[in-house]
């Protein structure tokens, strides 16, 4: 899941300063799920912009909600063509793929980000998350026991340990633990250490194009059949 | 109001469209099992609310003679309680009692107006007659009672005694009737139907009650010193003095016997004993009175049966015989089995057979009499094999409950209703589920233990001198305190919009009593009978998918605050403070409403459902419209659920991270709950409220400088 945390207020006053009228626009789906930008967070930026309007600011905005169920989609964004005539701009709390969504969708509104898009991770408990994957495109989970190094190491190294490892932490932040000392003992456990034995050749990131494209090849019919 | 927020009201309440009003509620064991379906839960959380008049509109919605069941209702619904299952069931007929007492039902008027010429006799005026001649006065009936005794109440008034349902009660409650306009003729006899149809009477409805009590069958009860229980009632209860002697038997275990046995006592007999066939357990009597007779020096001797009574020197020699327990009979009590040999002699002066009892039906009613000289009805209609004839109460139960008895009189006077206006009856399929299902241990385990407390008592010294009635009412804050254990079963949170839930697991995370769970489809459950709405998840959803079974507990903050905001906004007085303060605990029990009324003008109170409930948005929107200071104040160790108050700290610490990025001080916001080192709300509101005045004198100053500079 995508984990993004809501901006300062302070940031998205700056940011609808010039706009009268404002849409906040929710996301139903992952920025949901970590509480950045659902339809709860939509309402109380809403209240916390209006009362931070009745208190002395010298601004006047008109406000919408909505919450979308998710805004990365050409379809559910159709449900806003209505409601993005009545606006000045759009204030995304989606992640960043949102508010691009937006800017293609809708090229003669402005769309000003919510939140920051911090990464993909999971829920440890309620109200904490982690990041687990840097979308790197090319996955070696199988060999690291499934803890991944590029994104849980701080260096993101593929042959690990580094000399920096201590009692299992990380020299960068005594309180993370290291990853490679996580996959060791993992591996161990699964009786797969010769795993820890090979040297992984380094990867050129620069021979994967950005941006990337995913086109899945649809099967034409009668092939099969041969 | 600021005109951007005026403006914009509208769209601000957008996203409430769409939430149905309708009552999506379980009905609790309680209700159900009670014959006159009452709304037990509303009453009772009202109650907790400390909002008396309400209940009491709630009380007097679904029973006719409220003031009756309140004294001696058998109360079904405390033996079917959810609460039994964490520690001790709601005192419901207490609660009942207080909210009559404290409500003023005296002074309620009940009319009634003439809207057919059909008139109904009703043969009988106990509370299955009274109770059908209040709702066929209602639909608009000339309505008349024919008793044959000088009194009305039948039972209530002839049966039990007046420690238990004192008479002014019951007065107040006839007097009632009279005044809707019911014609009452005492002291007439009612014997032939005929005579009735002749008058001019389109329907009938006989409520002959079972006041024949059945004979023991053993040699010498015709005796002179032997009486049996319901005439000995009858007698006392219109004012006759028997005279007994001083060693009085009482033979028969129910609560006829009881009350025929703590009669007796106040009656200043020397010696009273029980004689009962089976054991303590198969006693049909109520057993918190019989726990109450022994306690006023009742002996009750189990396991014994007369066998033969001779009169011998003005006293009676009573042949008795011990008896064991055998096998389970048809009652599913076990049957009692006289053991060999065991017969004993003893001496009483007087003995009283509570044994039984039947309904005695003229023959000329000519209606169907079935098992036990009942008379036979159709159950659904109550419609006997006579055209126009109805019956109901004991006549056709058999001895039975007031309550069941005032459930037949309001079914008796909707069939006959639909008979005399030619409809086919109209069977209730009732609209909303009922709750089953029993509490699981893990949620049991997570509800806070709170015993229940029970109505005082008068002590039993006192109680046998007189016919006072024995039982006192609640005071306000143990009433209060009693109804918030209420586990409000059935009207917890339901996920309303699935198609918005994420399933983020916030609601299986934060519940305090682990009830939400996924089912094997992933989807997230809350299941009905779990649930204990304490309304955390609805709080916390991020999707706000989640809402209370209940129209108004959806509504209750938002309407409260737009009450507030509305009568706050038109007032002068600055600095306006808004307080979210615990209807149930510091409100209802009145430490809060005492508050408002001598707190400093200025304040306003939001009173919430349990802070709980109280979401960071309500704060900010206090602020919007003007607050200078808000407070949220709980009920800490009082409060019926665990941790309520972490919640509302986070709550609270996310609202005042918003003022001070726009510059305002956090300290403005502030969460009170009594502890030991805080006990007293007044004081630390004063607190509170010298602070923000403090601040908005600042905030007046910086704005006149900031205006005198320019």
């Amino acid at each position: 899941m995508i984990v993004a945390e809501q901006k300062p207020l302070p940031e998205i006053r700056r940011m609808i300063s010039p706009y009268e009228r404002v849409l906040i626009l929710g996301c139903g789906t992952c920025m949901t799920v970590c509480d950045a930008g659902g339809e709860r967070e939509v309402s109380f930026l809403h209240n916390a912009l209006r009362v931070a309007q009745s208190k002395g600011g010298n601004e006047a905005h008109h406000f919408l909600e909505s919450t979308l169920k998710r805004q990365c989609e050409p379809e559910f964004l159709e449900m806003l063509v209505d409601k993005v005539g009545e606006v000045d701009v759009i204030l995304s709390l989606g992640c960043g793929i949102g508010v691009q969504a937006i800017a293609e969708r809708f090229p003669d509104t402005p769309v000003l980000p919510g939140v920051n898009t911090s990464f993909m991770g999971i829920s440890s408990e309620q109200g904490v998350w982690d990041e687990r994957c840097a979308a790197c495109g090319d996955c070696r989970l199988e060999d690291t026991a499934g803890i991944c190094p590029v994104t849980r190491c701080t260096k993101g190294i593929l042959n690990g340990p580094c000399a920096g490892t201590k009692n299992g932490k990380c020299e960068a932040n005594k309180d993370m633990d290291c990853a490679w000392v996580l996959i060791y003992k993992r591996l161990e456990r699964l009786g797969q250490l010769e795993k820890m034995r090979r040297y992984y050749p380094m990867r050129n990131f620069r021979a994967i194009p950005r941006p990337k494209r995913l086109v899945r090849t649809p099967v034409a019919l009668g092939e099969d059949d041969g | 109001m600021y005109p951007s927020v005026s403006g914009n009201i509208q769209k601000y309440v957008v996203h409430r469209i769409g939430m149905p009003s309708r009552d999506r509620s379980f009905v609790p064991p309680c209700q159900a099992t009670c014959p006159l379906h009452m709304d037990i839960r509303e009453y009772v959380d009202l109650v907790a609310q400390g909002r008396i008049m309400e209940a009491l509109q709630v009380i007097r919605g679904g029973n006719p003679f409220p003031s009756i069941c309140a004294y001696i209702c058998t109360h079904p619904c405390e033996e079917s309680c959810r609460r039994s299952q964490v520690d001790k069931p709601i005192a419901i007929r207490a609660l009942k009692r207080f909210a009559l007492e404290f409500g003023g039902d005296r002074m309620i008027q009940v009319e009634a107006r003439t809207a057919h010429s059909e008139k109904v006799a009703i043969v009988g005026s106990g509370p299955a007659g009274m109770a059908c001649a209040y709702y066929l006065r209602n639909f608009g009936y000339p309505v008349t009672i024919f008793e044959a005794h000088s009194e009305l109440g039948g039972m209530l008034r002839v049966g039990i005694p007046r420690y238990r349902l004192p008479r002014d009660v019951l007065d107040v409650e006839i007097q009632r009737l009279t005044r809707m306009g019911v014609e009452i003729r005492t002291n007439t006899r009612v014997v032939s139907l005929d005579l009735l149809f002749d008058m001019g009477y389109k329907a009938v409805f006989v409520t002959i009650g079972a006041h024949q009590s059945l004979r023991m069958g053993i040699e010498g009860e015709d005796s002179p010193g032997v009486i049996d229980g319901a005439t000995f009632l009858r007698e006392v209860n219109l004012g006759l003095k028997p005279s007994l002697g001083d060693n009085v038997a009482v033979v028969g275990g129910g609560n006829v016997a009881l009350d025929a046995a703590r009669t007796v006592l106040r009656l200043g007999a020397r010696k009273v004993t029980i004689l009962y066939r089976r054991s303590q357990a198969e006693m049909p009597a109520d057993p918190a009175e019989v726990e109450q007779a022994l306690e006023e020096g009742v002996h009750i001797q189990f396991l014994v049966m007369p066998t033969r009574i001779k009169r011998q020197d003005g006293k009676l020699n009573m042949t008795c015989i011990r008896m064991e327990l055998g096998e389970p009979d048809a009652s599913g009590r076990r049957r009692p089995v006289p053991v060999e040999g065991s017969e004993f002699n003893e001496e009483f002066d007087t003995l009283i057979s509570a044994i039984g009892q039947a309904p005695q039906t003229p023959g000329d009613f000519r209606v169907r009499i079935g098992r036990g000289s009942t008379i036979q009805v159709d159950p659904a209609t109550l419609s006997t094999n006579r055209r126009g004839v109805f019956a109901g109460g004991d006549a056709v139960t058999g001895p039975a409950t007031v309550v069941e008895a005032l459930a037949a009189g309001r079914l008796a006077a909707s069939r006959i209703d639909d008979y005399l206006q030619h409809r086919y009856p109209s069977l209730d399929k009732g609209g909303r589920e009922t709750l089953v299902g029993d509490l699981l241990p893990e949620t049991v385990e997570m509800i806070r233990k709170i015993g229940r407390i029970e109505a005082p008592l008068l002590p039993a010294e006192a109680r046998i001198k007189e016919f006072e009635p024995i039982e006192l009412v609640y005071d306000w804050e143990a009433a209060v305190n009693e109804a918030r254990r209420c586990l409000r079963c059935g009207m917890g949170a339901e996920i309303l919009f699935q198609d918005k839930c994420a399933t983020c697991l916030t609601c299986l995370r934060v519940c305090p009593y682990h009830v939400p769970y996924l089912d094997t489809m992933g989807t997230i459950q809350i299941p009905a009978d779990q649930c204990q709405a304490c309304g955390v998840c609805i709080a916390e959803c991020p999707a706000k998918a989640i809402v209370l079974r209940k129209p108004y507990d959806r509504r209750h903050v938002t309407e409260e605050l737009d009450h507030v905001l509305k009568s706050a906004s038109e007032s002068k007085v600055s600095p306006l403070i808004i307080g979210f303060c615990c209807q149930y605990g510091l409100f209802g029990t009145g430490t809060l409403a005492n508050l408002w009324r001598v707190a400093k003008a200025g304040i306003w109170i939001v009173p919430v459902l349990c802070i709980a409930k109280v979401e960071a948005d309500h704060l900010l929107r206090a602020f919007e419209i003007g607050a200078e200071g808000v407070f949220v104040a709980g009920c800490g160790e009082q409060c019926a659920r665990e941790n309520t108050v972490a919640w509302v700290h986070n709550r609270v610490q996310k609202a005042r991270k918003v003022l001070s990025e726009i510059g305002l001080e956090p300290n403005r916001l502030q969460t009170y709950v009594p502890s030991a080192t805080n006990a007293y709300p007044a004081e630390w509101l004063d607190g509170f409220v010298e602070q923000i005045g403090g601040l908005y004198l600042a905030s007046v100053i910086m704005k006149e400088v900031k205006v005198d500079s320019r």
